[in-house]
């Protein structure tokens, strides 16, 4: 049977051919590279054809058909996670095999066509990577590549052109992905086989560099180097399938040009690029300088080495050597700085949280009961009020507000002092991270004073204070002196005794479930008790007699659709207070009489500053209103706000 | 040549040693054999190519016309978009606001009515003009954002910084940032001291010291 195959092919002959060539010196674990590569690129064909078989290219569904991938089909996150990390994994062995190539002079004559090719190789896997960056149309690889895109518009002469035809028209869209795609998929794998087997035929015709002939036993390459081969092999497998498993390849919020990315950056291994242009010393010489006269020019020096050893004789070979180390060196020092630089930048690192929560919330809402809509997960984002109002409430509350000592976003809010050094800013307005919730109820009942204290940083209360203080009249609202602050502050040892500890508790109850917020169970005989003491004022002790209801004669009603200031008592209303409708109307008409009247400081929301639908999104984040989320808010900055203010 | 391996380069002198070749053909067949296997190669290779060159080929209808089926377009005909805050609703201190464009988006084989397009940065001071820039780095095409402690629009790829008037303030970027031509209206119409705030929202090549729309 294997005679008749044989006679039909030849393939003994092939076998031999390929497995017995010699080994001068025996078996080395230093030749093992060139090996994993191939055994790399396998798996990327592996992996890249199944995840082919899934994967959709267009804007609407690229990053649907990634997500699908990663969190609903069988085994998914481990293919996309092989492909992930062995797509780095390629470029990491390929830069030891360079060196080592280099260092062992396997470059030089009569190798010289096999470094060519080496270096052929070289680009296409870059290629491979940088298409393949794109493809999972998150905000990540959108903005990493649009600066790729626009490096390639640097080039002289063609850069637009050749910018042009990488993007499939003059901005990037459906044909930027299905370009892309035919890049990575086919055209570039097809071409790295190709000179692959080209490569290893010369690599065959001239056989191994030997490092050192008098190592061991001459052998052959099976099955002695094979074994070895096949160790390494196994070892970069169990690195990128850990990998895979324990740290899933990241998918960050679909693409989408109208949102600002901040977290912008290519993959670690450019990340030396990146950091170079950031030089301005370099970019003082032009951008296409940098980003293509310099690789431009290590290339060429690279492409030249066998003509520099062989023109240079054995100082050609050390003029190879040190130029590769030095590139080594170069490339680890600025990929450190960038990491470096990265890690200690407030600015970065909020940015990647937001990025992070922007990308699990997506994918958290891909996976509710509605599926994706045709219009794509970029249209699930925009409609989140999880997503959605922490970017209102940092564009129209952050100057004055905060939500937990940050701006909704996570960020802190920065200001010069002095000594033009920037420092956390006081915020001038009531931080708003419990708004409604009980804890906010019990500081303004108990603690009125404290809780509005933050508005003595505003600027409107050191005027009128001022003005106060010189005999003037003026309204403002004074957490320190107005009726409100004179009745939790009066009456602060009835409020703290033990025999009114229950009508607090129910009295906070009752206001928390009249703003309603989601997510929280309430007590309905508390409330009961809680409406009793607002509106009859049941209280033990002092307090007794003293109810809401005598200055705030809506607490308790309905808060009306269409609020007037009919019956205005130059008292807040407490009519539903800290709700969506309150709040909505309280955000267009801080001003109102039924509001704080001439009191009021706060800049009124109109619809040409907020529209209706974003103050919609704003207000059901704030009110809790939206699919809950398992993805976890940002983390309170209150404690870092407090130490720099007190300072 | 039937009885041997064909070789591209039509050169029977390869003998395998199995069969005695045919005697040489004429410098006519050599010559037909070459053209025909250059053109059958050739002409699916030009085509292809070609078709690849789509992008910078193809006469491209205007893809910023408006429809008329469907939503109701935000563009006018010279290309001037209805923002949805009015003037006074920009800060008059100088502090610039991030604002979403909506436009329509004609992708490939797709129209998109009135999505989110782009992001800009509006800005005035005091009862002075409003100003629009593009939120597009001219650097490298990432996101600028304003500092408000430096005071200035801040790129955090490659530290692109500008003046609040746009004017770059070291020397990563190309350019300054991208001004967008404004138009104030009334109901519509131009109104130097209309509320209504109308942009013209381009995108504008990267990487170059000129402003070349895209």
């Amino acid at each position: 049977m294997i005679n008749w195959l044989d006679n039909r092919t030849g393939f003994r002959e092939l076998m031999h051919e390929a497995l017995y060539e010699r080994v001068p010196g025996g078996a080395r674990w230093r030749y093992v590279w060139g090996s994993t590569l191939v055994f790399t690129f396998t798996l990327q064909m592996i992996t890249g054809f199944m995840l082919w078989s899934a994967y959709s290219p267009s804007t609407r569904t690229a990053w649907e058909s990634v997500y699908y991938i990663q969190n609903e089909m069988f085994i998914g996150y481990i293919i996309r996670g092989l492909h992930h990390y062995a797509a780095q994994a390629m470029v990491v062995l390929m830069a030891i095999h360079l060196v080592q190539v280099v260092i062992d002079g396997a470059y030089k004559a009569p190798r010289e066509m096999n470094f060519w090719l080496g270096i052929v190789l070289m680009m296409i896997v870059l290629g491979l990577s940088l298409t393949g960056y794109l493809l999972p149309w998150d905000q990540k690889g959108y903005y990493a590549t649009q600066v790729t895109t626009n490096i390639m518009s640097a080039t002289p002469v063609v850069g637009p052109e050749v910018q042009k035809l990488a993007q499939g028209g003059s901005d990037y869209g459906h044909l930027t992905l299905t370009r892309f795609f035919a890049m990575h998929a086919g055209i570039l794998p097809a071409a790295l086989v190709a000179f692959l087997a080209l490569h290893i035929y010369v690599f065959r015709r001239h056989g191994l560099t030997v490092h050192d002939a008098k190592h061991a036993p001459d052998t052959t390459f099976w099955p002695d180097q094979v074994l070895k081969d096949a160790v390494a092999c196994l070892a970069v497998l169990a690195v990128v399938l850990m990998l895979a498993i324990l740290r899933p390849a990241e998918l960050s919020a679909p693409a989408d040009p109208a949102v600002k990315f901040d977290a912008a950056r290519p993959e670690w291994y450019f990340l030396f690029l990146f950091r170079f242009l950031r030089f301005h010393a370099v970019e003082a010489l032009g951008l296409t300088f940098g980003a293509i006269v310099v690789p431009g020019i290590i290339m060429g020096i690279l492409t030249m080495m066998p003509i520099t050893a062989q023109v240079l004789g054995e100082w050609g070979h050390r003029l190879n050597k040190a130029f590769i180390w030095l590139m080594a060196i170069a490339i680890a020092v600025l990929t450190v700085m960038a990491f470096y630089e990265d890690a200690n930048d407030r600015g970065h690192q909020a940015a990647l949280a937001e990025a992070h929560r922007d990308g699990q919330r997506a994918i958290e809402l891909a996976s509710g009961p509605d599926k994706i809509p045709v219009d794509g997960a970029v249209s699930l984002l925009r409609r989140d009020p999880y997503t959605q109002g922490p970017r209102l409430f940092a564009q129209h509350c952050a100057a004055c507000h905060r939500y937990n000592g940050h701006t909704g976003r996570g960020t802190l809010v920065m200001e010069m002092n002095a000594e033009k050094v920037p420092v956390i800013g006081a915020p001038t307005a009531v931080d708003l991270g419990t708004f409604g919730k009980r804890e906010w109820m019990t500081g303004i009942v108990t603690d009125y004073s404290n809780h509005f204290a933050w508005l003595k940083n505003a600027q409107w209360f050191k005027d009128a204070q001022a003005k106060a203080a010189a005999g003037e009249s003026v309204e403002f609202i004074n957490p320190d002196g107005s009726e409100m602050a004179d009745w939790t502050s009066g009456n602060v040892e009835s409020l703290k005794s033990a025999e009114n500890a229950d009508n607090v508790k129910a009295l906070v109850e009752f206001l928390a479930a009249e703003a309603g917020h989601a997510g929280a169970e309430f007590d309905s005989a508390l409330i009961e008790q809680g409406r009793k003491l607002a509106t009859e004022g049941n209280w033990a002790g002092a307090l007794n007699g003293t109810s809401c209801k005598q200055c705030h004669e809506t607490i308790g009603d309905a808060f009306p659709a269409q609020p007037t200031d009919d019956g205005a008592s130059g008292y807040p209303t407490m009519a539903k207070y800290g709700s969506a409708a309150w709040l909505k109307d309280f955000i267009r008409n801080p001003g109102a009489a039924r509001h704080y009247g001439a009191k009021n400081q706060m800049t009124a929301s109109t619809p040409e500053k907020l529209t209706d639908t974003d103050l919609d999104l704003l207000v059901r984040w704030m009110t809790g209103d939206h699919t809950a989320s398992k993805v976890p808010d940002y983390p309170g900055q209150m404690e870092a706000v407090k130490a720099a203010i007190s300072k | 040549m039937t009885s041997s391996p064909s070789s591209s380069d039509a050169s029977p002198t390869a003998a395998d040693g199995h069969a005695p070749l045919a005697p040489r053909r004429s410098v006519l067949v050599h010559f037909v054999t070459a053209v025909l296997s250059f053109v059958i190669v050739t002409i699916p290779a030009t085509l292809g190519g070609l078709f690849f060159l789509d992008p910078i080929l193809r006469k491209r209808k205007d893809a910023a016309a408006g429809g008329k089926s469907g939503e109701v377009s935000r563009k006018d005909e010279k290309g001037f978009i209805r923002l949805d805050l009015n003037r006074d609703a920009v800060p008059a201190d100088g502090t610039p606001v991030a604002v979403t464009v909506l436009d329509d988006i004609v992708d490939a084989w797709n129209r998109f009515k009135n999505v989110p397009a782009g992001s800009i940065w509006l800005r005035k001071v005091g009862d002075g003009p409003i100003l629009a820039f593009n939120s597009i780095c001219p650097h490298l095409g990432c996101s600028v954002d304003f500092r408000p402690a430096e005071q200035d629009f801040f790129c955090p790829c490659h530290t692109s910084a500008f003046a609040l008037d746009g004017k770059k303030t070291n020397e990563i970027p190309p350019r300054d940032m991208d001004s967008l031509e404004v138009s104030m209206r009334t109901n519509g119409a131009d109104d130097p001291a209309g509320q209504e705030i109308w942009v013209r929202y381009q995108k504008f090549r990267g990487a170059t010291a000129e402003k070349i729309a895209v």
